[in-house]
């Protein structure tokens, strides 16, 4: 059955209904993290298997008032051995989503990188993938890359455009509409930004990168702003109606992202594509709900 | 009504009782005179063959022509001829230059030049030919056959605007052009199925002259509704195209060389970038289609 999450807060509902999904906490031992991961046990979104020092688990769980009873333990009191193990259990499919707790995001990303016992395929790419909640925006918004890879040559673009598809897909959506966003919707050849999106674009046309309407390149007005749209006279298939953004380098996306939280009461999930399993990579600065929506994202997404 | 063959290119000029005045550098040539012959005697061309008067007169006899056809202008200095030729048509004397019996580098290399040539200013020099198959419904635009190897974009873009220019000027009010690939499918790897997917967003935002435009497309999905059937390709040329634009000189020589063998095919081709209509045949090419270049270069005058 599908069901089209149109809200970040309809992921709750969704993922109540389907078969629940194991999330492991690489080193989860900090308050941030395991009050995220509890609500989200409360919610009926994951169960949960928290990989790290007990002592420490169970002084947060005191302080925050937490059952331990409702999530397992695996202890392991160094963070770098906590999260190959947390990895290792995924591999092992004892869980099936990867969440970062109290060690630095390096050692969280090294963990899911090891060649030998890591979660990522020969040749995949890592990419971020957040999924955007605009109050001002009739719909959710799917962007990538905003914080892994810098400047995404055209391969790193297949790979994002791809995770973002599968992303919106994710959430119901059956035909998405990816804008790729350059500073113009004039192709300029002297502009690598408005070339792959114009390849892009022809791939999609071409079936190559599955069910998908791709235009671009788009200036980011005419991906969202259906006025801005017809004011231009522009005809095009996206226009005005994008489900995903994809963002020709980080500083666009990273900036874009961030102005929607801060100006624009936007909230947002997130988690890394490419691995063997979604993997959450939230950072202290993230309020509990984005926290949570990643969590809920992460499992939705996961096999 | 778009012209939709070669003998209607030549009715249309035939109606129109307009007569193009065509300077031939070193006209002492049979292929050229035979050529020009029909062109003039269907009244839509006058020939003013620069070159060696005597040899011009011998031809002129022997093929048994009717000699007051042609205006005659003595100079047996090459060089001297054509570029009398040249500033004919620079100086609006003449609406079309034609290459006569001189080497093809050293017509070319004059129509270059950047002070006294025949280049409209930073043009690119390209060929389009119109190509007539039995097998095909319609004229068939080809481009680039003749003049660059491996054009770049901004190449491409200009064998794209010729190619539409001629299109338009046989009547056909939004061509339907193909960009021919081996395959459909967009690789990255391949510069042209790059370009391709480039050149077809900027027709889509109105950067290119108004035309259908997909590519990369074989040649099946070009010209044969049924394969695109069969292959489910969604495209808006649809099998149907009147301008096939080619990756590069090899494919497109080959093509229209194999449909001229082989397929009973006949052409008129045109030098590209020119101010006014420059005519250069390649000698092998048959009687018929060294008329219809002719025939070409005087319709490509019309409304100028």
């Amino acid at each position: 059955m599908f069901v089209m999450i149109t809200k970040l807060d309809n992921l709750f509902g969704v993922l109540k209904s389907r078969p629940s999904k194991r999330l492991i906490g690489a080193y989860a031992c900090d308050s941030h993290t395991l009050d995220a991961i509890y609500k989200a046990i409360n919610l009926g979104i994951v169960e949960a298997t928290i990989v790290g020092d007990t002592n420490l688990i169970e002084q947060t769980c005191k302080k925050d008032n937490l059952d331990m009873s409702k999530f397992t333990v695996v202890h392991e009191p160094v963070d770098v051995k906590a999260a190959a193990k947390a990895v290792d259990m995924i591999n092992k499919g004892e869980g099936n989503l990867l969440m970062k707790g109290l060690l630095s995001t390096d050692k969280y990303m090294r963990a899911i990188l090891n060649k030998e016992n890591g979660l990522v395929p020969p040749k995949a790419v890592l990419s971020h993938v957040t999924v955007i909640e605009n109050p001002n925006y009739h719909k959710l918004l799917v962007v990538g890359d905003v914080a892994i890879i810098p400047q995404p040559d055209f391969s790193q673009k297949v790979a994002i455009a791809k995770y973002l598809i599968n992303t919106a897909k994710g959430l119901g959506i059956e035909t998405p509409k990816l804008a790729v966003i350059a500073a113009t919707e004039q192709v300029m050849e002297k502009m690598q930004a408005c070339v792959d999106a114009s390849i892009l674009a022809k791939m999609g046309d071409r079936g190559q990168l599955g069910k998908v309407i791709i235009d671009g390149p788009l200036s980011f007005d005419l991906a969202v702003d259906k006025e801005s749209v017809e004011i231009k006279g522009l005809k095009s298939p996206v226009a005005g109606d994008a489900d995903c953004l994809l963002f020709p380098n980080i500083e666009s996306g990273n900036v874009f992202y961030k102005t929607n939280t801060k100006f624009c009461g936007a909230e947002l999930g997130a988690f890394v594509a490419g691995a063997k399993c979604p993997c959450v990579l939230s950072s202290r600065g993230d309020s509990v709900k984005t926290k949570l929506y990643s969590i809920a994202l992460s499992a939705l997404l996961a096999k | 009504m778009a012209i939709s063959s070669l003998n209607e290119l030549t009715d249309v000029l035939k109606q129109k009782a307009r007569k193009f005045k065509i300077a031939v550098a070193c006209g002492n040539d049979a292929n050229t005179i035979n050529a020009l012959y029909e062109a003039a005697d269907n009244g839509f061309a006058t020939p003013v063959l620069i070159g060696d008067e005597t040899k011009i007169q011998d031809i002129i006899k022997e093929q048994n022509l009717d000699g007051s056809l042609f205006n005659i202008i003595d100079e047996k200095d090459d060089l001297k001829a054509l570029n009398l030729a040249l500033k004919m048509v620079k100086n609006d004397e003449a609406d079309v230059l034609m290459k006569g019996l001189i080497g093809t580098d050293k017509f070319l290399h004059a129509v270059l030049n950047k002070e006294n040539g025949l280049m409209k200013p930073k043009a690119v020099m390209s060929y389009v030919c119109a190509v007539e198959v039995p097998k095909y419904h319609k004229l068939l635009f080809v481009t680039d056959t003749a003049v660059l190897p491996y054009p770049d974009l901004s190449q491409k873009i200009a064998m794209l605007k010729y190619s539409i220019a001629m299109a338009k000027q046989f009547g056909i009010e939004k061509p339907k052009v193909a960009l021919i690939g081996a395959s459909e499918k967009i690789n990255n790897g391949f510069q042209n199925s790059n370009d391709y997917a480039v050149m077809c967003k900027m027709v889509e935002r109105g950067q290119l002259p108004d035309c259908i435009i997909d590519g990369p497309l074989d040649i099946f999905l070009a010209c044969d509704k049924e394969s695109v059937a069969i292959k489910g390709v969604s495209t808006p040329v649809n099998g149907d195209a009147d301008i096939l634009l080619f990756p590069n000189l090899e494919a497109c020589n080959s093509f229209y060389k194999g449909l001229m063998l082989f397929a009973g095919g006949e052409l008129a081709g045109l030098i590209q970038g020119t101010e006014k209509p420059v005519v250069v045949m390649s000698r092998s090419e048959s009687e018929k289609s060294k008329y219809y270049c002719v025939a070409l270069a005087c319709l490509m005058c019309l409304n100028k």
